[in-house]
């Protein structure tokens, strides 16, 4: 039993780097964001808020732990499932998959400047110019 | 298919009433394959066994490794120049037309708002579910779309279309309603592989519609085109109950169900042509983390006696070894069933490749 936790605590290391992700708003955006609203946002099947502004999804860099946790914790598809899935949509004129921040910092300045944006950072790093609606 | 925010908001701030916000992406297939047996079509005087992997492009593999038949580069550039208006065009390079770029998409797009979207130009014929990314191979599981059912000669079409995307309760809905014609000179399908002559063909009055409705781990499409065919060969107009044109109609419902792991797509088609020719395709897979093996069944049938008909079953493995590429293996064994429409034989085949897109 104590083998099986410790592989089970040795798995979960390896497949998640990081704690978790922080989905973040602009301070001023008070419409209710759930899970499934936040998965389809970010596959371009929602593109307004609740309040019916624009909700403009934005992501990080294809391949870092931040984006991967994202991907397989509230998109629930790994990074070549949504790649496939983007790809097919950006070449028959359906769809643009999200703009990339290069890291945190980049996303928490762009969020704090316009209310309609929609993103995510590592859990804990997200500044008091932001906020914080879903953590996972 | 990679942009970066930064870049994008320093053009915007810099931009000056004529400049466009350009998108560079692609895509690109290299495969080899050969066939391992075959009969060929000996009551046609062709003796070498024949796997036709492709229709419309004529892919063919012969019991020599080949490259050509179903590589290709493909190249989008799209400029977006502000207020919901955007221009696209795909270049598409193939082997098996000796690497010759040409325009496979030119159409322009115009967002009104959210929801709807008008576009006009050169683009794909929507007709079955992977018409219009059958050559980005690296979105779908398989090594090609299943060539049973994507045997039609037309693939291409020029007019317009209005397309819908909308939220329905809890349901994601997608709609496009299409016109247009589409006037090949010299089809490729019909010239070099069914009737050995310069066939031109006509499919004018098209107007379609798709329907698509996507919920959770479900997703069904249903679609219905009409068209009006004439064909020429060899410049004499083609006769059908002595009219020089005929009428077909299109329908298609597929249905996929994804939970994850395992998924299952199917697929089922109806030209009516004066007489029914049906397509069916179901596949199986299941996703191992990064490798995922699939089978395959996908069938054509004419309905008339000694009619066309012929059937797949395919074993294959995907393997997403790199996050933008994947690598590809697919054993497919086609059994050729009519005599005076045989296509080309019985054959086992095994292909293997790469897909990439960026």
């Amino acid at each position: 039993m104590k083998h099986f936790i410790l592989g089970v605590a040795i798995f979960a290391m390896a497949t998640s780097a990081i704690a978790g992700v922080d989905v973040i708003v602009h301070p001023s955006n008070n419409n209710e964001i759930d899970e499934g609203t936040i998965k389809k946002i970010f596959t371009g099947k929602a593109k307004s808020f609740a309040d019916g502004s624009k909700a403009i999804p934005v992501t990080q860099q294809d391949g870092s732990a931040v984006t991967d946790e994202f991907n397989s914790k509230v998109v629930k598809k790994s990074s070549s499932q949504l790649k496939a899935y983007w790809s097919k949509l950006v070449f028959t004129g359906k769809g643009t998959p999200p703009e990339e921040a290069a890291s945190d910092a980049e996303m928490l300045k762009l969020v704090a400047n316009n209310p309609n944006l929609i993103g995510f950072v590592e859990t804990g790093k997200a500044s008091g110019d932001v906020k914080v609606i879903k953590s996972f | 298919m990679k942009k970066t925010l930064s870049l994008i908001a320093v053009a915007t701030m810099l931009s000056s009433p004529c400049s466009a916000e350009i998108n560079l992406s692609g895509f690109a297939s290299i495969n080899a394959g050969k066939v391992l047996s075959g009969t060929g079509v000996p009551q046609f005087g062709i003796d070498e066994p024949t796997f036709l992997a492709d229709y419309p492009i004529v892919s063919t593999y012969n019991d020599e490794i080949t490259f050509e038949p179903e590589t290709l580069f493909g190249l989008q550039i799209s400029a977006n120049v502000g207020q919901g208006l955007s221009i696209i065009g795909q270049v598409v390079a193939r082997g098996a037309d000796d690497f010759d770029p040409t325009f496979e998409w030119a159409y322009l797009s115009y967002e009104i708002n959210e929801n709807w979207t008008v576009q006009a130009g050169k683009k794909r014929l929507p007709l079955f579910y992977y018409s219009d990314f059958y050559d980005v191979g690296y979105a779908y599981v398989w090594m090609r779309a299943p060539a049973d059912n994507y045997t039609w000669q037309i693939f291409n079409y020029s007019g317009a279309n209005v397309l819908y995307t909308g939220e329905w309760g809890d349901w994601s809905i997608s709609t496009n309603i299409y016109a247009g014609r589409e006037d090949d000179k010299e089809n490729k399908l019909l010239s070099e592989f069914f009737f050995s002559e310069p066939t031109r063909e006509i499919w004018k009055d098209i107007v379609g519609g798709v329907f698509q409705a996507s919920y959770d781990w479900f997703e069904i499409r249903l679609t219905h085109m009409q068209y009006t065919n004439q064909r020429y060969q060899s410049g004499e107009p083609v006769l059908w109950d002595g009219k020089d044109e005929r009428d077909g109609k299109f329908y298609g419902i597929a249905m996929n169900a994804d939970w994850g792991n395992i998924f299952v797509l199917t697929e089922l088609n109806r030209l009516d042509l004066g007489g029914n020719l049906d397509t069916q395709m179901i596949t199986l897979g299941y996703r191992f983390n990064d490798v995922t093996p699939y089978i395959s069944y996908a069938a054509f049938e004419e309905d008339s006696v000694g009619g066309e008909e012929h059937n797949t079953t395919s074993l294959g493995i995907r393997w997403d070894f790199h996050p933008s590429a994947a690598f590809k293996i697919q054993y497919d064994d086609v059994q050729d069933k009519s005599f005076d429409l045989a296509v080309a034989g019985d054959s086992k085949s095994l292909t293997v490749g790469v897909d990439i897109v960026f």
